[in-house]
């Protein structure tokens, strides 16, 4: 039973209203709804093999406490997100188990290799960044009340993520040699790759269903900027070089680089000089996925049905 | 595998009133209590607990979160 139609529902989240279960949606709530859950969950699951891999480059026990620690997060953080598309009807089963490496929906940069501690240090002090700065906002916004509570965990343990990649930053960038030119090196192909990964700009922006049914409150541009004024200011406080500035006259962050603009996966390397793009070529690069997609794919959905044929004789679940 | 839904409750301190505080999906009850404390380790609980979502019986509404056992297939 709906309750509601279209409009009358976008009205009531307007005014606050808090939606509570599944009988309350409309089709077009559920579905905005859903889309924003699998963006969110693959994007914490892809997240957990891609640290998972660069663990392997932590230099003492102690960080490898804490990286591994920051994967268990991510998992726990994927599996809230698959639990509350369960109740909308999805099934967290084909979600994690049944879908093509290329159906995931998480951003590009989790696609990516990392491929040393410095590495690992900058996605946690800029992707998780860009989850916290994505997620809460929705913990501030979104009108799904189940998904509003899951949050409060989430917001806590993306904190320490991105802390633990703010002080190590900061402690590579101050032993100087090789430390901070790796790291420079990762600021340089990951400074655009999150500033990427909050979409097209609002003056090309469909008409975005997230934003009527108050599943979140910012744009993409809004909440570009808001990861460009915490991020631009650490890496300056740094010494390190990050394409944007601030913009005195207009209030705001600029970026120094056309974009949207070309990748060389294997290079790790944004091609500036061939100038700025279209969207539709950025769309058609997510789409064809990175170049660790399928091994990251892999390594999660691997053993499910071994481990089902164990304990059901024969009969995978 | 099947699964069941748990609904995961637990408290900060004495005194506190016991919150929802998330969900695991486990194959039984022993699992249920392991995947919670596995999972829900953002704080040092006093007090934590698991209850089968097919085990609540909605009191006022049948519409609720909790109502209908989630995706339980009984």
């Amino acid at each position: 039973m709906t309750h509601f139609t279209d409009e009358e529902l976008k009205a009531k989240v307007r005014d606050g209203y808090i939606v509570e279960s599944v009988e309350e949606m409309t089709e077009g709530y559920r579905k905005a709804l859903v889309v924003q859950l699998t963006v969110q969950g693959d994007t914490e699951l892809m997240s957990a093999p891609a640290y998972w891999m660069a663990a392997r480059h932590a230099p003492s026990t102690n960080t490898q406490v804490s990286a591994h620690a920051i994967i268990q997060d991510e998992l726990a953080h994927a599996n809230i997100a698959y639990r509350l598309l369960e109740d909308l009807g999805e099934s967290k089963e084909h979600l994690v188990y049944g879908r093509e490496p290329a159906e995931f929906k998480h951003p590009y940069g989790f696609d990516q290799p990392l491929e040393n501690w410095a590495e690992l240090v900058v996605a946690n002090g800029f992707f998780d960044r860009a989850g916290i700065t994505l997620l809460s906002d929705v913990f501030k916004h979104t009108s799904y009340g189940p998904l509003k509570r899951a949050l409060v965990k989430v917001d806590m343990e993306e904190t320490f993520h991105l802390r633990h990649g703010e002080v190590w930053m900061k402690r590579l960038a101050k032993a100087g040699g090789e430390a901070r030119e790796l790291l420079q090196r990762a600021v340089d192909w990951m400074f655009p790759m999150t500033v990427e990964w909050f979409g097209l700009p609002d003056s090309m922006k469909r008409h975005s269903g997230q934003l009527d049914y108050r599943l979140k409150g910012l744009t993409n541009d809004q909440l570009r900027q808001v990861w460009m004024s915490s991020t631009v200011p650490l890496c300056e406080e740094l010494g390190l070089d990050a394409p944007a500035h601030r913009d005195e006259e207009k209030g705001e962050y600029v970026l120094d680089f056309p974009f949207p603009c070309r990748y060389d996966d294997a290079a790790k390397r944004w091609l500036f000089d061939e100038g700025e793009i279209s969207w539709d070529e950025v769309f058609a690069r997510w789409k064809a996925r990175g170049p660790m997609n399928e091994t990251y794919v892999e390594s999660v959905q691997r053993s499910r049905g071994v481990v089902a044929r164990w304990l059901h004789g024969g009969a995978a679940a | 595998m099947h699964e069941h839904v748990y609904d995961v409750f637990a408290r900060k301190s004495r005194g506190d009133p016991l919150a929802h505080i998330g969900y695991v999906d486990a194959l039984d009850d022993e699992t249920a209590r392991v995947y919670a404390w596995k999972t829900y380790d953002e704080e040092h609980w006093f007090e934590m607990c698991v209850v089968r979502r097919s085990a609540i019986i909605p009191v006022n509404r049948e519409d609720g979160p909790f109502a209908g056992g989630g995706s339980e297939k009984p």
